[in-house]
């Protein structure tokens, strides 16, 4: 997994992770009402079980790995993964800190991070996988622009129930519609630059 | 992990993959022909890196996998991939390289042992899959042993002007057949000489 540069979102900022916020996702990966509405990103572990992570996830080119923070506090965490083709993302984790909850992280750093993608990296869709139960996250993604195309049954147990898992698509052009004239990375040149 | 001998019909068996078999890979996955519905045709395609790969798929807790035989001779490979063994949920996969023998029921005998498998020793509870909703043939082969549309994610794959959607199927133990969830799979028989000299025998 490789570690991933800045995004500013309006709230939050998506930025390099370093070692000193391991200890902070061990609690999160810890915590149930994460592991309620993700399926965890890793299992808690020792200190220098998450040192010998952070040191594989920098090596590997296509999975990408951001803290998030806000105010300078650290609130969560992403982690995106290009597909083989090349063409698109699947965002794979985004874990807000659940005393940080309700206040629009999650939106906000998911809005960032798909400008990231369409804007910046020019890639042609994005997916995610979601538990059907996460109606918070299911929000984001529809206001997103997110499109349900799969759904498998029963697939997560917890609480004592199964819950089935929703598999979301979001393609360039529906970003483009919805978020392409107000979310850039980048404001235009004026045309003296280009003389 | 490597998967134990699976006898099935009309010639077709699983069984435990060795190197060698590992080493035919390569030179499957980069014909024209079998790499339709898969890509990029082009990797690490080497003997070296197969031996690697061979290794981590024997070594692989979360994994199982075989090739598939034909009359003896290796023809493909298939396996349970990213099990999840706390939720007994896996992925699985096909891939027959031999394009000259499609059309033999081949790849719908191996994924009816190998869900068998996943059923009758594995107790997983769930597997799923994807298709290229094209691939009829693979499709009809998952459907016959109980696999049943879950999503078809729209413009999959992009092939010589066009596009092409992707089936996504999944099975549970219940979904599969009932006259080949009581036939039992064939193993040696006691004093055949085949058997392992374990197991509490």
């Amino acid at each position: 997994m490789a570690l991933g540069g800045t995004i500013r979102g309006k709230k939050t900022t998506l930025r390099l992770p370093v070692a000193a916020d391991l200890a902070r996702f061990n609690d999160w990966m810890a915590d149930l009402r994460v592991r309620r509405a993700h399926p965890p990103w890793f299992e808690p572990a020792m200190p220098a079980t998450w040192k010998e992570r952070f040191a594989e996830i920098a090596k590997e080119p296509r999975r990408v790995l951001w803290s998030i923070e806000s105010d300078g506090r650290l609130v969560g965490l992403a982690v995106g993964r290009v597909w083989d083709s090349g063409v698109g993302l699947e965002v794979r984790q985004l874990v807000i800190d659940p005393s940080e909850w309700r206040r629009g992280y999650g939106a906000d750093a998911a809005l960032a991070l798909h400008r990231y993608a369409f804007d910046y990296l020019d890639l042609r869709r994005t997916d995610l996988v979601l538990h059907a139960d996460n109606v918070a996250a299911l929000r984001i993604a529809e206001r997103l622009g997110y499109a349900e195309y799969a759904r498998g049954r029963d697939v997560y147990y917890r609480d004592g129930a199964y819950v089935d898992q929703v598999q979301l698509v979001m393609d360039k052009e529906t970003w483009q519609e919805r978020w392409g004239a107000t979310e850039r990375e980048y404001a235009s040149f004026a045309p003296e630059a280009f003389r | 992990m490597l998967g134990p001998r699976l006898e099935g019909r009309n010639g077709v068996a699983l069984v435990p993959p060795t190197l060698e078999h590992f080493r035919l890979h390569p030179a499957w996955e980069v014909q024209p022909e079998a790499s339709r519905f898969m890509g990029p045709r082009f990797g690490e395609l080497t003997p070296e890196k197969q031996e690697k790969r061979f290794k981590e798929t024997a070594d692989g807790q979360t994994q199982i996998q075989w090739t598939i035989a034909y009359e003896g001779e290796p023809v493909g490979f298939t396996g349970i991939f990213h099990i999840d063994w706390v939720r007994r949920d896996g992925e699985t996969g096909l891939f027959i390289g031999r394009h000259d023998l499609y059309g033999r029921g081949i790849a719908s005998e191996a994924v009816r042992l190998r869900t068998s498998f996943a059923w009758r020793e594995l107790r997983l509870r769930r597997v799923h899959n994807w298709v290229a909703l094209a691939n009829r043939g693979s499709r009809r082969a998952n459907e016959k042993v109980g696999y049943r549309r879950m999503g078809l994610l729209p413009r999959s794959y992009f092939r010589s002007g066009e596009w092409y959607d992707e089936w996504l199927g999944e099975a549970f133990a219940n979904t599969f057949p009932t006259d080949d969830l009581t036939a039992r799979l064939d193993v040696p028989q006691r004093g055949s000489g085949d058997e392992s000299q374990h197991a509490g025998e």
